[in-house]
């Protein structure tokens, strides 16, 4: 186990630092006018005092739900087997917590590893646009890093909020760096492209890293990224998170301790791919620092907010589910009771075309979480689609199994495979002849009709409450709530462990 | 019928000793012994040091004293074994053997029952089996790499597969190693020639063997990940998976291609070069009675097209390994290359530096970027107008002509004296012959 000091010389930041480390660094320094550069620039350089208030609030709620989700997670199966194999193959250093699990405790690439599994293992984590999971990748590193620090100099709630949102800014950037990055994604499932690079920024943020070190860590992390779609809808796609989220910690930790890599990662350079590796088109744009600008920094969440999930599916489950859900409130109108198969002769659903969330009949709820049918399917009969919808049972229903049978799928010219244009359409084809429709353009958590801060505390409540009693789930509302006042993170850190 | 993942699984499950042929017992120990040297060697290195640190119950290649957790073992072990660009290569390229015989060794020292010495040779045949098998479902994969580095693509594949295999696993396990490795795939090129290069074989071993344990747990993947064109393919510009045979005869890849070990501690693309500049040089001295630099006034190199080799000015010893003109010009100054040619003092020689200034590099068109049909050709052009050029068609230690099992063991006589003493060095020799 070691420990960290926070220092102001950001070289010496580390205590294990060599010399000959640091000599490496200044003999071989990136560039500085590479794309690559500009970013280990930024992500040292940038300060509390660049956070707008916008930013502030926002990137609050992203904390709040992600625990939310990560405590819930942390009941699931694939985390269980995540936690029992550390536990197994690991040995000591057990400093970071470990979500729901109060006397546990794991190294803390471990932790983070742990912690983020559970975060995506619902698929109950907050999307952005361009499309990824953001806040799991990154907020499980920061917690785990936060927690090897010593008592007396845990980084301040303003620092960790800080480093939260490098984090998320980084991972915004690159994917801006591609066109193919703004539709739903076909090869490379996107928290693992830039889920480690956003880690690795935010924890090299955290460590005070200076400007060579963060480009290198980057590019560390770079050789850490990617893994194919064909695990999403799987028991492993969790682990995609899990894995950003600690390989991030790994680079930066690696970078912290002079470890070097490619100082143009992040630029194109013909004939040797570099970050452009995971994407067709690659078109890399320097970021600016702070310093080189007169009006700070411009966080691109304060222009793009966030989606928050209100149930546990792909998001876009949640369009044909509000879809779906007005339907049944018609046919529940028209005859109140439940909604029977028998009423329905056919169901159509209008879908943007993408093949990893068409399953006409889902064997596992990893599966169900990611089905236009079944989410529509659920969303009719029950009025909403819930936690519970994926429970073994529910799942199993006759009557669900009746409905899907029913469901036809098109896939309109003008509805693409990208969050912030599609919609869902739900066409129900009642036995008497009648048709009822139910269209969602934006369905209640999308970033263009935000949940409401209330909303947003009852899905944490809801979610923390399955594992903690409820004055420490207050206490964590309150902790982050107050997270930019506070001197010490451990005000935070301590409600969850 | 099977799908192409499921048949994987099977096969991995279904080997056992008695499929192990002479040929490749033979082959396989050569490349173990090669493998256990270099990373021996690797274990003084300045990046394997920086692992170690960062790492904290399996053993650490040559160090005594350290225990870690197997996965960090893997992992520090693989670094030492690539650190110095001296493991083995194989066609299509990967260096195969670096991502599996760390985890093996580091899983094989947890397990409650030991493995006897045939079971880990079949589960290292297993590890490189996998590796041949999925390099040949793309022809991208027989040149040398541009975008993804290979060991990083088929090198955890492997290192999953024999692991599930040592564990014992069920083909449904087998196949899930497979699938969760493939999330643990994938690393851009553009970190060779770096110090991060190392680390690729360091997490190809390590998240492989990670891998192969989740799915002992339980977890599962996609059980169509070769099968389907956005698994395993999506590292690949054209992926066309078959599936291996589930039973009848076995033939296993290294049977019929060897691998490459290497004489120098840098990119094969060198040893073509090196033996060309030798080779040139020898020609100069026969011509004129004595070689004399300062009578060089070019050297060309006719030499593949490839991007990352490509080095006028290597800065680092990792940029030097990746350079046909420090490989060439430490050629033609000192009469040989060796371990020592990579050292600070050498890369930095005022000497070295003004035979550099005077490379040229060309790329004909009758020479592709292929390990099997490559060469290289150095042409020198001297003062007085005199000129004279070799080329290398094929280096010693090519599959096409491999070492001697003399200078194979010499090879890791010297590595793993750096790190053990004598009766260590020999009992290694023994243990694995």
């Amino acid at each position: 186990m070691f420990k960290l000091q926070k220092t102001l010389k950001p070289v010496l930041a580390v205590r294990r630092i060599h010399n000959s480390a640091v000599e490496a660094v200044l003999r071989h320094p990136a560039p500085d006018d590479t794309v690559t550069a500009s970013f280990g620039k930024f992500i040292s350089g940038v300060k509390p005092q660049h956070l707008s208030s916008v930013v502030l609030h926002r990137s609050k709620r992203m904390v709040l739900d992600s625990i939310g989700v990560g405590l819930i997670g942390s009941t699931t199966e694939v985390f269980e087997m995540a936690l029992q194999y550390c536990q197994l193959v690991y040995g000591p250093d057990p400093i970071s917590s470990v979500y729901g699990h109060r006397d546990t405790r794991l190294s803390p690439t471990l932790a983070a590893f742990v912690n983020g599994v559970a975060t995506h293992s619902m698929d109950f984590d907050d999307t952005w646009h361009p499309a990824t999971h953001p806040s799991g990748a990154v907020l499980p590193a920061v917690l785990a890093l936060s927690d090897m620090m010593p008592a007396n100099s845990k980084p301040s709630g303003l620092d960790f909020l800080l480093a939260f949102n490098v984090g998320i800014e980084i991972q915004g950037r690159l994917m801006r760096f591609s066109n193919e990055a703004h539709n739903i994604p076909k090869r490379f499932h996107p928290p693992t492209v830039v889920g480690p690079m956003g880690s690795a920024a935010a924890c090299a943020r955290l460590l005070s890293l200076d400007p060579s070190q963060c480009s290198h860590a980057l590019a560390i992390a770079a050789s850490l990224a990617g893994a194919p779609m064909a695990n999403a809808a799987t028991q492993c796609k969790p682990l995609h998170i899990g894995n950003a989220s600690r390989l991030g910690l790994e680079a930066a930790l690696l970078a912290s301790r002079g470890l070097e890599a490619s100082p143009l990662v992040l630029d194109a350079v013909a004939g040797v791919a570099g970050f452009n590796a995971f994407y067709e088109d690659y078109v890399p744009q320097p970021l600016k620092s702070p310093s080189d600008n007169d009006n700070g920094h411009v966080f691109l969440l304060e222009e793009q907010d966030m989606g928050f999930k209100r149930f546990p599916a792909h998001l876009g489950m949640h369009w044909v589910a509000d879809a779906a859900a007005s339907v049944h409130k018609v046919l529940v109108g028209v005859d109140p009771g439940k909604v029977s198969p028998d009423q329905v002769q056919d169901i159509l659903l209008r879908v943007p075309l993408s093949k990893y969330i068409n399953r006409p009949f889902p064997e596992s709820e990893h599966e169900a979480r990611h089905s236009f049918q079944f989410n529509a399917c659920s969303a009719l009969l029950d009025g909403e689609v819930a936690v519970q919808s994926f429970s073994p049972a529910a799942m199993s229903r006759p009557e669900l199994h009746a409905l899907l049978s029913r469901v036809r799928l098109e896939h309109p010219q003008d509805n693409p495979a990208n969050f912030n244009r599609m919609y869902g359409e739900v066409q129900v084809t009642l036995v008497g002849g009648d048709i009822l429709k139910g269209r969602c353009d934006t369905f209640y958590g999308h970033w263009r009709n935000p949940l409401t801060n209330e909303s947003l505390r009852k899905k944490f409540r809801n979610n923390a409450g399955v594992v903690l009693p409820s004055e420490k789930v207050e206490r964590l509302i309150e902790a982050v709530e107050e997270l930019d006042r506070l001197d010490d993170c451990g005000a935070l850190l301590s409600q969850l462990e | 019928s099977q799908g192409i993942t499921e048949s994987f699984g099977a096969a991995i499950h279904a080997l056992n000793a008695t499929h192990l042929t002479d040929g490749v017992i033979h082959r396989s120990k050569r490349m173990m012994l090669d493998t256990l040297g270099v990373g021996l060697l690797g274990s003084r290195t300045a990046v394997f040091n920086k692992a170690l640190m960062y790492s904290q119950r399996s053993s650490v290649w040559g160090r005594s004293e350290i225990t870690l957790p197997p996965h960090y073992a893997a992992f520090v072990n693989g670094i030492a074994v690539h650190s110095m660009d001296f493991d083995d290569t194989w066609h299509p390229a990967t260096h195969p053997s670096g991502a599996v015989l760390p985890a093996l060794l580091a899983l094989a020292e947890t397990l409650a029952s030991r493995p006897s010495g045939l079971d880990l040779l079949l589960a290292f045949n297993v590890g490189l089996e996998v590796q041949g098998r999925l390099m040949r479902f793309s022809r991208e994969a027989y040149n040398i790499p541009e975008r993804f580095h290979p060991p990083s693509v088929v090198g955890v594949m492997g290192s999953a597969a024999a692991s599930a295999k040592l564990l014992g696993l069920s083909p449904a396990q087998c196949s899930h190693a497979l699938a969760i490795a493939v999330s643990s795939a994938g690393a851009p090129l553009a970190n060779a020639a770096t110090q991060t290069k190392p680390l690729h074989i360091g997490n190809a071993a390590r998240r492989g063997l990670e891998a192969a344990q989740l799915a002992q747990i339980g977890l599962e993947g996609n059980p169509a990940i070769l099968d389907v064109a956005n698994g395993l393919g999506v590292y690949y510009g054209d992926y066309n998976p078959s599936p291996m045979a589930d039973s009848g005869a076995f033939r296993w890849i290294l049977e019929d291609q060897n691998v490459a070990v290497k004489r120098i501690p840098a990119h094969l693309a060198m040893h073509w070069v090196v033996d060309a500049a030798l080779a040139a040089r020898a020609k100069l001295r026969d011509t004129v009675g004595t070689f004399d630099l300062s009578q060089i006034r070019q050297v060309t190199l006719r030499v593949p097209p490839s991007k990352y080799i490509n080095c006028p000015l290597p800065a680092s010893e990792h940029q030097a390994r990746h350079s046909f003109q420090f490989n060439a010009c430490s050629a033609l100054l000192d009469g040989q290359v060796t371990v020592a040619s990579f050292d600070r003092a050498q890369i930095n020689r005022p000497a070295l530096r003004e035979l550099l200034s005077k490379v040229e590099v060309e790329t004909p068109e009758d020479n592709p970027p292929s390990f099997d049909k490559m060469y290289c050709e150095v042409e020198i052009g001297s003062a007085e107008g005199r000129s004279a050029a070799a080329r290398c068609d094929t280096f010693y230690g090519h599959w096409r002509k491999p070492l001697s099992q003399r200078d194979l063991v010499e090879k890791f006589s010297v590595n793993a004296s750096s790190v053990l003493c004598p009766e260590g060095v020999e009992g290694l020799i023994d243990v694995v012959g």
